[in-house]
């Protein structure tokens, strides 16, 4: 049943049910449900143009009439609710006759454009005129035609956005893509323009169509009407079949679906395959469109061996043979401590496993990890932090939420999923959601408080809300004596005056959090990313503790890549939870007692030329990793390294053997998403030339280092079962945690917060090779709020010198839309940016200064 | 001897007879073609190999719909669409494998764009079978062409705007 009335419905108590009989049969379903629905659930099929699970009805296309007993006229279905005793009939002679006849209306000014249009053969129109209606017209004038200049009255898309491409005469104005634009993306820049026959579907007046979600539009159009560039003429529909996989790029394991052809070995388009659990078959553009790598003719197909100084094309014998020989020569010199693994957190469990046992077990060493784009991590996997991110967290239970927390997240950007479902909380439910972020962020149009604290500032924040709960009293006060004593922030005055943040909206989310039944509180990458993630995590456990929130609330540290969340279960961490490490020694029957080391020491015990030897799974650390040079230096004085990567990057370049990696479309791999749910992405397509999935390359390095250390997938998978079934929540600790307000040291001049983003249409180092997100984004950028670009006389599109400490780039301006404090925020999506360059490793917010370049 | 006579009466009486049938076919004008410097014309609806159709301005008519391929029922018809200067749909790839062909003419019957027609062209022989792939340059007709074999065939009238003709 939609969720959009059932949210609004009451519980299902005796009274509240009606009873109704839809052709003859009866059926109880509860009040306010619509007959549509009550029709759905028993199975009896209405044609429909403009009715969608998920948005609102609005009786627009009349598609949808039925019958009822004493009811003059015929009704529209989808709007009109159940009441008791209702006789509906859905298929009598004069329902069939309304039908006809709405067909025939519809097709009144519709083109004849089956042949030319994209959406022939999945077309609705199509699809139901053929079922129900007539096949001759008897319109005998001139269709109405919208003809634009340079339009001929047989063409006439146009384009609104980058990818989307509008066809006015098509439409059938059932207004599903403005009302999902509206209701469930808040965006506004497609809308209904003039009246009556000449009512006209087209982007705001200035605007493109170029929201995060626009690709959904195409999904849903009834027609043709709305088509994108990247399914534009390429294939029949009926040509090709569908693989269910799972979205790559996001953490919420967003359920998709890719049509395929098999002659060509080739994926045409990803579109949504609706679970109402994770997605409500909503897809960000970026996994819309992200599966364009797969296809990109820029992919690795052979391994590359580095010979006199070039790397030159090899078979896999001879790239393994040479892999052998030097990490067996650097195990047998140094010992395997001496070399060290990172791998991609968008592999398979099966891949992160096989790596697993390559270093453990292979080389004896503790030196893996996963987290390639993140400094200062935390030595032990039970810290704070970590505590926080294995918490159990559901998607759905975001929906019914009363207090909705978001805390350091720049939502869409990094959770765009998650953000939707917040939106629909928002428009369906009566939550209280509290956006609290360094920088305003979209998301507050759907938060009913947005707070912006001073970067850096996040445990005093927390600290602020318990504060102002206890000198309220709106927690137990024996509680609040306890906390005082870990905590040295005196009053939420001074919490909410190092902060920036005012107290009394700090009361408001106190209040909140101490009334709310159902809380959802999670943290995003900006937390993630700070080096006080420990302290932040700290706070917010004092906070969970101080308000009682167990049993009542989900908080958890959300995940941010496809498989974080499986890479944390299995163990990919330098110091695993004692019961994976139990059940690794176990499993391979020993386990390596050499020291751990975390990507930042790894990195520096490279640097350092302790670490000789290191193998890379899909993981692009040189453009990623803060600090560039130092990665860069670091990894140039390495003996042996070993890279796999779907494409030739900054880091492959450096590489003595380069392997091709297949991607996630090419082998059947599982995934754990945030939740803890584990999901299978089947295979779609053949892996490109001799690539190969990266449990297979974690088991031929094995072999080649010793011929028993091969495992099949079948051994890999069981291996995997056994790890994902061990209960993974770390309990949180019996008392209050000291929380010291942490002030990050002057920076000299160099005053002005940088943020590192996601741009709204990527994710990664990989998607600029998507053509139809590079249409979007394709370019660096620095994004500066409106007042400093004014004070500074940056325009738009103006070259921006950004420097600091360490390292200085010039990029183009882009005015904020949403930010309007003293932040800067740069995307890290494009190779190009070189924005790493300007990261320290040590600090806990990035500062820089910027000026405009002067031509 | 009586056997004798009568094939002797056979020579000068009945031969002749035979030899005068003969002797006016020689005279009369012959049944049998001098094939390959002759050719037999077909009739107007045969089925021979396709041939593809353009409007009068020069635009080809396909449109890559698809349609022929679905209705092949010996699956000889492939296609590949891209957009045309203008951006519309036309074909970057339109073959025919004519040795898997079995000309029943259904493609003409599906084609809504009245592009694809199976012509009067009879003779194949190749010495390999990739040249019985017949791709769009063999098949489209050259432009302006003097004689359109489209007025010759009977056209539905159609009542919808817009579809007969691009000229304009
Ligand atoms: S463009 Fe498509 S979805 Fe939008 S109103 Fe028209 S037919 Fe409906
Ligand atoms: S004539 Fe028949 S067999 Fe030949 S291409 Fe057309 S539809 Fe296929
Ligand atoms: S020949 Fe006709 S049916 Fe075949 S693709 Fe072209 S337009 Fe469509
Ligand atoms: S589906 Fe009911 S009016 Fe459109």
């Amino acid at each position: 049943m939609a969720e959009a009335t059932k949210k609004d419905m009451p519980t299902e108590t005796a009274e509240n049910m009606v009873t109704l009989t839809i052709n003859g049969r009866e059926t109880t379903v509860p009040k306010g449900t619509t007959v549509l629905q009550a029709a759905k659930e028993l199975g009896v099929h209405i044609p429909t143009f403009c009715w969608h699970p998920k948005l609102k009805p609005v009786g627009a296309c009349r598609m949808c009439y039925v019958e009822v007993e004493k009811m003059p006229k015929l009704q529209v279905s989808c709007a009109l609710e159940v009441m008791d005793g209702m006789v509906v009939h859905t298929d009598s002679d004069t329902v069939k006759q309304g039908r006809k006849a709405i067909i025939e209306f519809i097709l009144l000014n519709h083109p004849l454009d089956c042949p030319t249009c994209d959406k022939g053969g999945e077309c609705d129109l199509q699809n139901l005129t053929f079922a129900h209606g007539v096949d001759d017209s008897r319109f005998e004038f001139q269709k109405y035609r919208f003809v634009d200049e340079g339009m001929t009255t047989t063409f006439d898309d146009r384009r609104i956005g980058p990818e989307i491409i509008l066809n006015r005469n098509r439409c059938i104005l059932c207004y599903k893509c403005v009302r999902a634009n509206k209701e469930a993306f808040g965006e506004y820049d497609l809308g209904v323009y003039e009246r009556g026959s000449i009512a006209e579907i087209n982007a705001a007046p200035g605007e493109q169509v170029d929201n995060p979600f626009s690709g959904n539009l195409v999904e849903i159009c009834p027609v043709g009407a709305l088509t994108n560039s990247d399914w534009r003429y390429k294939i029949r529909v009926w040509l090709t079949s569908t693989t269910p996989s799972i979205c790559n790029y996001t953490s919420s394991g967003i359920n998709t679906l890719f049509f395929k052809e098999n002659h060509h070995n080739k994926i045409y388009r990803v579109t949504s395959r609706p679970s109402d659990d994770i997605d409500d078959g909503w897809l960000p553009d970026v996994t819309r469109y992200g599966y364009q790598i797969v296809n990109s003719p820029d992919r690795l197909t052979t391994p590359l061996v580095k010979k006199e100084g070039k790397q030159v094309e090899a078979t896999w014998e001879e790239a393994l043979e040479i892999i052998g020989k030097r990490f067996g020569e650097i195990k047998e010199r140094l010992g395997g401590v001496c070399v060290g693994a990172l791998v991609s957190p968008g592999l398979d469990n099966a891949s992160l496993h096989a790596a697993s046992r390559l270093m453990r077990v292979g080389f004896k060493s503790n030196n893996i990890d996963f987290r390639g784009d993140y400094r200062y991590l935390p030595e032990s996997s039970e810290s704070p932090f970590m505590r926080l991110c294995s918490r159990p967290f559901k998607i759905a239970d975001i929906d019914d939420s009363d207090v909705i927390v978001t805390f350091g997240s720049d939502l869409i950007r990094e959770h765009a999923n998650e953000y939707l479902r917040i939106r629909k909380a928002f428009n369906f439910g009566n939550a209280r959601i509290f956006a609290v972020n360094p920088y305003q962020t979209k998301s507050a149009d759907v938060s009913s408080l947005e707070l912006v604290y001073l970067p850096g500032t996040e445990e005093s924040v927390v600290n602020g809300i318990c504060l102002a709960a206890i000198e309220d009293n709106l927690v137990d006060a024996k509680r609040g004596e306890k906390f005082k004593l870990k905590t040295p922030t005196k009053s939420s005055a001074e919490a909410a005056k190092v902060s920036g943040v005012d107290r009394e909206s700090l009361r408001t989310v106190a209040e909140a959090l101490a009334e709310g039944k159902k809380i959802t509180f999670f943290t995003g990458e900006i937390i993630t990313r700070s080096r006080q993630r420990d302290l932040i995590a700290s706070a917010l456990i004092n906070l969970h503790r101080l308000f009682g929130l167990k049993g009542r609330a989900q908080m958890s540290a959300l995940a941010r890549y496809a498989n974080s969340k499986g890479a944390e279960k299995l163990g990919l961490l330098p110091n695993p939870r004692t019961v994976v490490v139990d059940k690794l020694r176990g499993l391979w029957g020993e386990y390596p007692e050499s020291p751990a080391r975390n990507t930042d020491a790894m990195m520096a015990l490279i640097k350092k030329e302790e670490i000789k030897g290191f193998l890379i799974l899909g993981s692009n650390p040189v453009m990623l990793y803060p600090d560039r040079e130092f990665v860069k230096e670091g990894i140039e004085k390495l003996d042996f390294l070993v890279v796999a990567d779907l494409f030739e990057t900054e880091t492959t370049e450096l590489a003595d053997v380069v392997l091709p990696l297949a991607s996630w479309a090419e082998y059947e791999g599982y995934y754990v998403n945030l939740e803890g749910r584990t999901q299978k992405a089947a295979r779609a397509v053949k892996p490109i030339g001799q690539a190969k999935p990266g449990y297979e390359i974690a088991s031929l390095i094995g072999e080649a280092l010793d011929p028993e250390m091969f495992q099949n997938e079948q051994q890999i998978h069981s291996e995997v079962r056994q790890l994902l079934e061990l209960d993974s929540v770390i309990a949180y600790p019996d008392d209050f945690l000291e929380v010291k307000a942490d002030t990050d040291g002057s920076q000299g001049d160099y005053n002005l917060p940088l943020y590192i983003i996601d741009d709204w249409h990527h994710s990664g180092h990989l998607t600029e090779k998507a053509p139809s997100l590079a249409n979007f984004a394709s370019e660096p950028y620095i994004e500066i709020p409106p007042q400093l670009a004014s004070e500074l006389k940056i325009a738009h599109g103006d070259s921006v010198r950004v420097e600091s400490e360490v390292g200085k780039v010039i990029l183009p301006a882009r005015i904020s839309e949403h930010t309007q404090n003293n932040v800067v925020l740069v995307p890290r999506n494009f190779s190009s940016s070189n924005v790493t360059s300007l990261l320290m490793r040590k600090k806990r917010v990035d500062r820089v200064k910027i000026s405009k370049v002067d031509e | 001897m009586n056997e004798v006579l009568k094939a002797v009466g056979n020579i000068f009486l009945k031969m002749p007879k035979g030899f005068v049938v003969t002797f006016k076919h020689l005279f009369k004008k012959p049944i049998t073609l001098d094939y390959p410097r002759k050719k037999n014309p077909m009739t107007a609806r045969y089925r021979g190999k396709h041939y593809l159709e353009r409007y009068d301005d020069g635009t080809e008519r396909c449109v890559c719909c698809g349609l022929c391929a679905a209705a092949c029922p010996a699956d000889a018809i492939y296609m590949e669409p891209e957009e045309n200067e203008k951006g519309e749909r036309r074909a970057k790839m339109y073959e025919i494998n004519l040795l898997r062909c079995i000309f029943c003419g259904f493609c003409e019957e599906a084609c809504p764009e009245e592009a694809i027609f199976l012509g009067q062209v009879y003779e194949f022989s190749e010495d390999n079978r990739n040249s019985f792939i017949v791709g769009k340059d063999d098949m489209l007709v050259p432009h302006p062409r003097k004689d359109n074999p489209l007025k010759r065939i009977y056209r539905r009238v159609r009542r919808v705007y817009g579809v007969t003709d691009k000229s304009k």
